[in-house]
Order: C-alpha cells, then sequence, then structure tokens
C-alpha cells in the first residue's frame, strides 16, 4: 500500500488532469444532449487548435493566450459550419457519429501531413512550473486549466438555467415543437450552441498545446475516457460534465498509484458500464 | 375577425387530415370545435398554431396572413396554445415552464406580472414552483400548460382537450378557468370531445366530423341538432 | 432473368477459382498480402453487420470479438503450442460465448439501443483491452508469433495466410447470405425496422438477437485468429485500435449494412482505396479523401450502395401503381358459436400512480364481432395492449381458445393466434410490402414452407387491393393504403382472434366506407374480431356486440343499437342532460 502521501498527490494530480478531461466533455455533452448530435470531431477540433496554438508559438513566438483569442473565434465559426451540414441533411444521431468521426478523420490526416507524426512538444519557461502546499506539488498549468474549465462549466450551467436562451435551447431539446410554438427558433440556437461547443475545443486545444506532448494519432487517445465523463456528467449539464471528469481523473489516478498504470482505463469504464446496466434512464 | 381561416386544407403524416375548414372567432368569443376522436380538431388547432402548415387556404390573425410564417413566428403575434396531452417541459422546473411562456421579448417584458397573475389564478403552482414539471398531478400540470399559455400574453388561446385524463371534479374548474381566461381579455378556441361542457361555455361552436365541419352556429341551436347525436353514438 | 443469374453464378465460381489458385500462379508476395487484407476486412465488415446492419443494433465494440479471437489464437499457440488450425474454432467459440453473455445481459434493458448501444460495447472494448494487458495473457509486452509454425497448406506461409483469409471471407459471404435468407434474417430485419412490432407479430426477439451477436462474434473471432498469424506481433494498443471497429462501421454503412452483399463491397472499396494511396507513398492524403467520401455517401446514400443501386432498378421495373379498390363482398351468414375464443378475467392494469384497466371482464366467442368503445382515456387501447402482449398484466387473466396467455411474452401470444393493428400504422418501414406481409405470415401464423407463405402473403395483398403495390416500401404508400397494408399483416397470420385498433381513424369518407367493406368481407370468413373505433356509425352496422369501456371497467355490454341507446352510455359520451 502507498504512502498517504503517495495517496494525496495522486488525488491531486488526478483531479487536476480530471479538469481537462471534463473541459473537452463539455462541448460533447451540450451537442449531445441539447441538439442530439454526437460530435466525434470534437476530438480533432481541439489537437488542431493545440497544434495551431503550438505552430504560432514555436515559429512566430505567439504568446499562447493570443494565439487562443485567434483560434477559439476560428473554431466558433468551424462548430456553426457543422450544424449548418447537419440540419440541412437532417443527419440523425447515429449518422452524426459517422460524419464526425469521417471529419475527425481528415483532420488528422491534414495534421499528419503539414506536422507530420512526429511527437511534438511546446516549451514554456512555463510549462513546469508548479509550487508547493504541505507535501504536495500543484503544478501551475494544470490548476490554470482546472479554474477555467470550472469558470466555464459553472458559466455554462448558469447560461443554460438562467437565461431565455438557456431555457429555450433546453425546452426545445425536450420538445422542439410546443418550445417553437412559444417562439423558440431552434435552429438559430442551435448554431450558436454548436459554435460554443466547437470554441470549447478550442480553449481545451490551447491548454492541450501547453500541457501534452502532441501527435496526430492523439486524437483518439482520450475519447473512449471523455466518452465515458459526458454520459457519467449527464448529457447536457457542463457542470456534471466537470465533476464527473474530475471523479474519473481521480480515480484513475488513485488506480495508478494503488493498482499499477495500466489498470487505469478499467476505472472509467467500469463506472460506465454500471451506470448504463444499473439505470439506463440516468440520460 | 380575430382569426380567420377560409378553407383550409390541412394533412400530413398519420395525423388525420382536415378539408375546407372554414371558422372564425372574434376578439372576446369562446369558439368550440366539437367532434368525435379522429375527427382531425388536434390537426385543426396544431394548424392555427403554426405547428402544423396548411396545404391550401389562408389563414389570417388580426388581418395578417400567417399561411407562410413559420411556427415560432406565430407566437408574437398572439397566439398562444394549450397543447393536447400538456406536452410540458418534464425536466424543467414549474416557473422555467412558466417562463417558456414568456421567451419572446414583448411578453418578457412583463415577465414578473404575468407571474404574479398565473399564481394567483393558480396558488398550487406557488409551491411547487421549482419541481419539475414532469412531477405534477394531472390536474396540476393542466395548469401550468395553461398558465405557460398566459404568460405569452396572447389575444388568443388555444386549447387542445384541456378535459382529457382529469378527475370529473378537476375538469369542472378547468372550464371555469376558461371562461376566466377570457373574462381577462383573450379569446378562446377551444376543442373539446365532452360535448356538453365544451357547447356550455361557447358563445359560437362548431361540428367537426372526419376532417369537415358539418355544422356551426350557437350552443342551442346545435345541440337540437341530430347530426351531433350520430357523430358520438352512430344512432 | 434466370440467364443474368445463371451468368452470375457462373462469374462467381470462376472468381473463387481464380482467387483460390492466386497464391501458386508465383506473383509477388505483396498481392498475397494485399488480397488478404481485403478478406480480412470484407470478413469483419460483414460479420459486423449480421447483428449491427441486419439487426440494428449498432456496435463500436467489434474490435473486442476480434481481439479476443487474436489473443485466444496467440496464446494458445505460443503458450501451449496448439496447431493454428485447432485454435481457430475455439477462438470463434470464445468469441461467440463472449458476444452472448454481454447480449444476454444488455439484450433484457429495453433501452440500451442506438447510441448508448454503441457506447456500451464501446466500453467494453477497454475494459477487455485493460484486462489482457494487465494479466499474464499480454503482460504489456506483446506476443511474438514468430516462434509459431504455420500450417503449410501452401508453399510459402503468406500463401497459406492468404488462403486461410480468403476461405473465411467466403464463409462468412455464405453465412451472411443464408442468414439474409433465412428465417433469422426476416426476423432480424423486423427488429430492425420496430422491434416491439416483431415481437407482436411473432418474431422470437431476445433469442434472435442472441443468435445473430453469437454469430457476428464469433466470426470476428476467427478471423481474429487468422489475422494474429498475419500481424505476427500482438499488442494490445495495436489491437484494440478505436479506428478498427470505426472503419468496419463505415465500410458497411457505405455498401450497405442490410444487404449481404453490402459491407463486401464498401470493405473492398476502402481498401483498394487506401491501399492505392499507400502505394503511391500518400497515405494520409488517401486517408483525408477516405473522410470525405464517407461523409459524402451517408450524406446522399444514407443506405448505402446495393440498397440504393437495387431501389433504383426497381423504380424502373415498378409498373404504374393502381389504386387499392376493394370489391365489395356479401357477408354470408356466418354462425357465432358457444365457444369461447377469448375470455378475459378481472383483469388490471397500472402504469404508475394511473390504474388504466381497473378490472375488466370480457367474453368474445368464436365468430363473433366486438366493437370496444368508450371516452378517451377509458383503457381500451391499453385492453388491446394488455391482450396481444405489449404491456405485462397487473393482475387478472387472460385466455385465448382455452389457453392461458396472461404471463406469455408477446411473440407467443401472437403464435397461439392473436393479431393486432396498430392505430398509426407501424409497417416495417425498410421491408417492401409483400416482405411486411410474409413476414406477419411466417411468424405469426403455423409453419409452412415458404412458397405456401408468399402464396398466402399474396392473397392478403390482394384482398385489401394493394396488389401492384407488393414491390412498394411502405413509405410509398398513402395512409389509408398503410391501414390496409396493417390488415393484410394481421390477417396472413391467420388468427384465431384478430385485434383492431381504430382501423377508419384519419381516412376520408369515401376511404372510411372502402374499409368498412374490408371489415365486412374479413367478417364473412368467420374471423372473430374485436374492434376499437371511434366511428360509431361504423361500429353500430359492424358489431354483433358492443362493449363500452369506462374509467378502465367495463361500463355496458350488449347489441349495439340498446348499447347506445343507453341512457347512461349516452350520459358519459355527452354529458348528463343531454340524454335526459
Amino acid at each position: 500500500m502507498p504512502s498517504a502521501t503517495l495517496l494525496g498527490q495522486a488525488l491531486i494530480s488526478g483531479v487536476l488532469a480530471g479538469g481537462m478531461y471534463g473541459l473537452l466533455a463539455m462541448g460533447l455533452s451540450l451537442s449531445w444532449g441539447l441538439l442530439r448530435l454526437v460530435n466525434l470531431s470534437h476530438f480533432a477540433l481541439a489537437f488542431l487548435s493545440a497544434y495551431i496554438v503550438y505552430e504560432l508559438g514555436t515559429k512566430y513566438g505567439v504568446a499562447p493566450w493570443w494565439s487562443a483569442a485567434m483560434v477559439v473565434p476560428v473554431m466558433f465559426g468551424v462548430g456553426a459550419a457543422q450544424y449548418w451540414l447537419f440540419d440541412r441533411f437532417h443527419v440523425n444521431e447515429l449518422a452524426s457519429l459517422l460524419i464526425t468521426f469521417s471529419f475527425a478523420v481528415i483532420v488528422e490526416a491534414g495534421i499528419q501531413i503539414y506536422w507530420t507524426a512526429d511527437y511534438r512538444r511546446f516549451e514554456t519557461h512555463y510549462s513546469t512550473l508548479s509550487f508547493k502546499v504541505g507535501p504536495f506539488f500543484v503544478p501551475v498549468l494544470e490548476l490554470v486549466l482546472c479554474v477555467v474549465a470550472s469558470v466555464l462549466a459553472w458559466g455554462t450551467w448558469m447560461w443554460l438555467r438562467k437565461t431565455y436562451v438557456g431555457k429555450g435551447l433546453r425546452a426545445a431539446a425536450e420538445d422542439a415543437d410546443i418550445a417553437a410554438a412559444y417562439g423558440v427558433d431552434h435552429r438559430k440556437l442551435a448554431y450558436l450552441l454548436s459554435g460554443i461547443g466547437a470554441a470549447y475545443a478550442g480553449i481545451a486545444g490551447t491548454f492541450i498545446a501547453l500541457i501534452a506532448t502532441l501527435a496526430p494519432a492523439q486524437i483518439w487517445a482520450w475519447l473512449g475516457v471523455v466518452f465515458a465523463v459526458v454520459i457519467i456528467g449527464r448529457l447536457g449539464n457542463p457542470l456534471g460534465a466537470l465533476l464527473a471528469g474530475m471523479l474519473i481523473g481521480a480515480s484513475e489516478s488513485l488506480a495508478m498509484a494503488v493498482l499499477s498504470p495500466a489498470w487505469a482505463p478499467v476505472v472509467s469504464f467500469s463506472v460506465l458500464i454500471v451506470i448504463l446496466l444499473w439505470d439506463p434512464e440516468w440520460l | 375577425m380575430l382569426l380567420e381561416t377560409r378553407h383550409l386544407h390541412i394533412g400530413y403524416g398519420d395525423a388525420p387530415a382536415v378539408w375546407d375548414a372554414t371558422l372564425d372567432v372574434d376578439a372576446g368569443e369562446i369558439v368550440s370545435v366539437i367532434g368525435p376522436n379522429g375527427a382531425g380538431k388536434t390537426t385543426l388547432i396544431n394548424a392555427i398554431a403554426g405547428l402544423l402548415r396548411c396545404r391550401q387556404g389562408d389563414l389570417r390573425f388580426d388581418g395578417v396572413d400567417m399561411t407562410n410564417l413559420k411556427a415560432h413566428e406565430f407566437c408574437g403575434h398572439g397566439i398562444a396554445l394549450v397543447p393536447e396531452g400538456r406536452r410540458l417541459f418534464a425536466k424543467m422546473s414549474v416557473e422555467e415552464n412558466l417562463e417558456l411562456g414568456c421567451y419572446l421579448q414583448a411578453a418578457r417584458a412583463a415577465r414578473s406580472d404575468s407571474l404574479e397573475r398565473v399564481y394567483a389564478l393558480f396558488p398550487v403552482l406557488r409551491q411547487k414552483r421549482l419541481q419539475p414539471a414532469g412531477e405534477l398531478s394531472g390536474g396540476q400540470q393542466q395548469m401550468v400548460a395553461i398558465g405557460r399559455a398566459l404568460m405569452a400574453r396572447p389575444r388568443i388561446v388555444l386549447f387542445d382537450e384541456p378535459s382529457l385524463g382529469l378527475a370529473p371534479a378537476i375538469v369542472d374548474d378547468m372550464f371555469d378557468i376558461i371562461v376566466r381566461v377570457r373574462d381577462d381579455g383573450a379569446a378562446v378556441l377551444l376543442v373539446e370531445q365532452n360535448v356538453l361542457k365544451a357547447l356550455g361555455i361557447a358563445d359560437r361552436a362548431y361540428v367537426l366530423e372526419q376532417g369537415r365541419i358539418v355544422a356551426q352556429g350557437v350552443p342551442n341551436e346545435l345541440l337540437d341538432q341530430p347530426h351531433i347525436r350520430e357523430a358520438y353514438l352512430g344512432v | 432473368m434466370t440467364n443474368a443469374q445463371g451468368l452470375a453464378k457462373l462469374g462467381a465460381v470462376l472468381g473463387i477459382l481464380v482467387f483460390a489458385f492466386l497464391p501458386v500462379a508465383g506473383l509477388p508476395a505483396f498481392y498475397d498480402s494485399f488480397f488478404y487484407l481485403v478478406f480480412f476486412w470484407v470478413s469483419l465488415a460483414t460479420s459486423w453487420a449480421i447483428l449491427s446492419g441486419f439487426a440494428g443494433y449498432f456496435s463500436l465494440g467489434h474490435a473486442a470479438f476480434f481481439g479476443i479471437g487474436m489473443y485466444t489464437t496467440a496464446t494458445l499457440a505460443t503458450k501451449f503450442e496448439v496447431p493454428v488450425l485447432l485454435t481457430l474454432p475455439v477462438a470463434a467459440g470464445l468469441s461467440a460465448l463472449f458476444g452472448v453473455t454481454i447480449g444476454a445481459v444488455v439484450f433484457r434493458l429495453r433501452r440500451l439501443r442506438g447510441e448508448l448501444f454503441a457506447l456500451l460495447t464501446l466500453s467494453v472494448t477497454f475494459v477487455i483491452a485493460t484486462v489482457i494487458l494487465n494479466t499474464p495473457i499480454d503482460g504489456g509486452a506483446g506476443i511474438f508469433m514468430s516462434a509459431v509454425p504455420i500450417p503449410d497448406l501452401l508453399p510459402t506461409p503468406t500463401g497459406t495466410i492468404y488462403l486461410l483469409g480468403f476461405i473465411l471471407c467466403l464463409a462468412t459471404l455464405a453465412i451472411a447470405w443464408t442468414v439474409a435468407h433465412s428465417r433469422l434474417g426476416m426476423g432480424l430485419y423486423a427488429i430492425h425496422d420496430d422491434e416491439d412490432v416483431a415481437e407482436a407479430k411473432g418474431v422470437p426477439t431476445f433469442k434472435y438477437k442472441i443468435a445473430a451477436f453469437a454469430l457476428s462474434a464469433g466470426i470476428a473471432g476467427a478471423v481474429g485468429g487468422v489475422h494474429a498469424l498475419y500481424v505476427g506481433f500482438i499488442t494490445v494498443s495495436g489491437t484494440f485500435e478505436l479506428t478498427v471497429p470505426l472503419f468496419v462501421v463505415l465500410m458497411s454503412v457505405i455498401g450497405g449494412s442490410r444487404h449481404w452483399f453490402g459491407p463486401a463491397v464498401g470493405a473492398t472499396f476502402i481498401t483498394v482505396l487506401l491501399y492505392a494511396f499507400i502505394s503511391g507513398g500518400e497515405a494520409m492524403v488517401g486517408r483525408a479523401i477516405v473522410g470525405a467520401i464517407l461523409i459524402l455517401s451517408i450524406l446522399w446514400l444514407p443506405d448505402g450502395l446495393i440498397p440504393a443501386l437495387k431501389k433504383w432498378r426497381v423504380r424502373r421495373a415498378v409498373s404504374q401503381p393502381h389504386r387499392a379498390e376493394v370489391a365489395p363482398v356479401v357477408p354470408a351468414a356466418r354462425p357465432i358459436k358457444d365457444r369461447n375464443i377469448l375470455e378475459v378475467r378481472a383483469v388490471t392494469k397500472r402504469f404508475g400512480g394511473l390504474q388504466a384497466l381497473a378490472g375488466v371482464d370480457l367474453d368474445v366467442r368464436e365468430g363473433e364481432i366486438v366493437g370496444l368503445v368508450g371516452p378517451n382515456g377509458s383503457g381500451k387501447t391499453t385492453l388491446i395492449n394488455v391482450i396481444s402482449g405489449h404491456y405485462p398484466l397487473t393482475t387478472g387473466t387472460i385466455a385465448v381458445d382455452g389457453v392461458q396467455i396472461g404471463a406469455l411474452p408477446a411473440h407467443d401470444i401472437a403464435r397461439r393466434g392473436v393479431a393486432r393493428t396498430y392505430q398509426i400504422p407501424r409497417p416495417f418501414t425498410n421491408m417492401t410490402v409483400l416482405e411486411n406481409v410474409v413476414a406477419a405470415a411466417a411468424f405469426g401464423g403455423p409453419s409452412r414452407s415458404s412458397k405456401e407463405i408468399r402464396d398466402e402473403a399474396l392473397h392478403w395483398i390482394g384482398f385489401t387491393g394493394l396488389s401492384g403495390k407488393e414491390e412498394v416500401l411502405p413509405a410509398g404508400l398513402n395512409l389509408h393504403e398503410r391501414k390496409f397494408l396493417e390488415l393484410a399483416r394481421a390477417l396472413a397470420a391467420k388468427p384465431k382472434l384478430l385485434l383492431l385498433d381504430e382501423v377508419l381513424s384519419g381516412l376520408n369518407p369515401t376511404e372510411v366506407d372502402n374499409a368498412i367493406q374490408l371489415v365486412r368481407a374479413i367478417r364473412a370468413q368467420g374471423a372473430t374480431i374485436v374492434f376499437v373505433e371511434h366511428l360509431m356509425r361504423a361500429v353500430v352496422e359492424l358489431s354483433d356486440r358492443v362493449a363500452v369501456l369506462n374509467e378502465g371497467r367495463l361500463f355496458a355490454l350488449g347489441a349495439p343499437r340498446e348499447v347506445m341507446r343507453d341512457p347512461r352510455v349516452v350520459s358519459i359520451y355527452l354529458g348528463k342532460a343531454y340524454a335526459a
């Protein structure tokens, strides 16, 4: 049995790493829960953003926050454009999954053509910065990521809950016809939401560039875990997605510390399978 | 005339079709459309609410041609629907359901005032305001559905089978409420299979049978027509 | 037609021979490897389609079954030195067993369909991968197959692997063809379109889904076993890669996953395309182009290539459809016997807090027509749903022809001679009118030869006036015709008891007259019918007796004209004052 310090450290690292799961899960959860579109290309958009941030940073010395300011609006446009396609062809859930998978394959290929399959790392002087709280190390970048993710999750949650646009979106997800009868223009809101989801991929991408090592195939690496997080956090609930992300991150990290690193994936998927079998109404 | 339909033909998918429907509703009126199940009453009211497109004919509201408007544009003109089976947003709270009624800018400005009026009309909803609407009893859900419509500050409220699935005692209350809605200034178009109740509060009524309007007039005259008996009882 | 078929058969035989002898023709080993990959993807995509395409249970976990096969063969061959050929059946069996186990749990949960099923199977893949990685099966190091003796079916090892892949591919296609043309396939297609209706028409849905899962997983396991030889070095990350199931899905969808040959077409197309770019040194451009083609084909050919071609051919071949008309039939004298066909005793049904049926007793005699009426929400349709087994009873008993059916699953009830129609027609949307009726006859009726079933189906199609529309899909029918298709499906099962749920609603007056004539004609044949109807004119005209339900109870029962004049009945319809 590892020491208490080690477990504590594992817990902290896990929760912080879970922030990334949560951030990635948010956009996916919004479009799946409220628009009934399963967007596999979310991961591809995040990595595309990461590569762009990396490129701007290493080649032109642009600071990541300035890159983010450029990338995020572009991603918003991409998300809205995707919705146009789905709307135009009346795409259902399964078809949306296949189409966005194909889209992700194209993006992956594009990344590999331009940046090659080599591992890339965006080195900054703050990328390994950390501070100490008692016996524990807290990495600064990951902490910032978690704060940003929390603000976004909470903000989006409030937006869905408190504003008329948010309520309109939730109502339309339940019964689009009746929502329309009270003036909700579902399509207009869907463009907005689809754009926001993709913009979140842009924000996640910025952090991926700073924290992770980039390789094209990494697009698929988080897919399974993030899907589990989306479901566990309940579809269409950004706060749930973040909390589930942190929960899964912490459990994975503890499983790594207690068992062995390779056992980590079992945690999230076991939770997911149990939820699906135990209460399919969860969604 | 507030609402005028001329020779409407509606029919999509598996909903019962309606042919050549011509009817009027004037401001301050309660107009009932009665007829047996499957006659096309819901089809007709959904088309007037904008949820179904008309294939032919004219649909005018306060002089505005509504025929080519999109579904979400109807509410802004002052048409609000209390749909069959209530169709609340079950996962959202009672108050959120009501707020959906004042989604549009004009109604939104009067939100707190409207909300007060709805809670005054249905005090029980104030207690339940934070509960998910899906957890309410049938009668309370119907109150939310009516409240949602009133929040839109409509000039006409379309009621689709408001008594369906409600206990008899509550049914009487519902019809009282409908009269109050009219007394507060909105016109009412009521679709009902409960003939006597529907005619009891109506100023005028239409009889719909197998997709066609087969009779119209003031309630007392209609009650004496053999048509109704035949439509409902077959003898 | 027969000429063309003969030609196709000849071509197929020649093709098989050419491919079988290709490795000994002295081509460079590159071709062995290339064709092996085509066979590999064809087998994998086809096996996926048997469950996911035919029955519509969309799995993203195909890598799991394929991976189990790979590791079974690899482990048995390296650690226990079992001859490779012997490991293949074990690999298939183990995968199939795994599929059956998952199915036995998952298929009991009604909501686990669509994307949830996809996610669940995906999760299972990850769990299996992790378990294999962390146990001695793999141990994280991977398994080298280099020491494993490859059976010398052909002079070269690549030739042998090629031949194994080829045989497996042929076997897979043969299985897919057989399933598609069997009762099992018909049932799976019906499940795909509407599982509840399939069950109500007599398809043992649970059993069939398990069978499809076993076949699908078993083939994937065998394919994995052979692939272990081809790959030579097996790792968890390489085996349980996510893009594998996704490509399998796309190949099947592009070719047409409901057709036995569709996945083969899609798999060949994409493999060749990818390979062309790889050999041209533009692998990544190729992947991107494949991605783009996939998007376009899903948007424009959502059913896949083969069905699209078939539709195009049918559209050209079909003659002008003519309107359905029913010749008037003079009702024959038709004795009502004393024997009860249906006995409903103290039946209640509760949905949560709602008491839909509060103790209903009803007997229906052989040859009788009973009209079931009552205001909205009085429990009429619920009663039909309970008798047909769509909902389980809360309490009470139901007997059909003396047999208690209250506790039986819906497909068993259908087989015991209860057929029903739906108020809103629910045809199997991807099956033609003829296929719809044939499926109902095959699963609901007595067992007969397929020729007899087809004749029976054609008879009822003619009877309901749908002749000339046999090859039309339900979407090409109007509401009136779809209602008649419902009837034809119910009649083709030769039911002892026919339950009709609002056959007339939504029809215009002429169509109603037409339908009444049809019901009269059915009656003339001596059927026992219980029908729910709102159109009172028809109820009074058609019924021998009328049962009025109100608030979940039997309120009145008797001759139509008497019952409908009963002041109590009048009052529930029109209100109290009216009755006076």
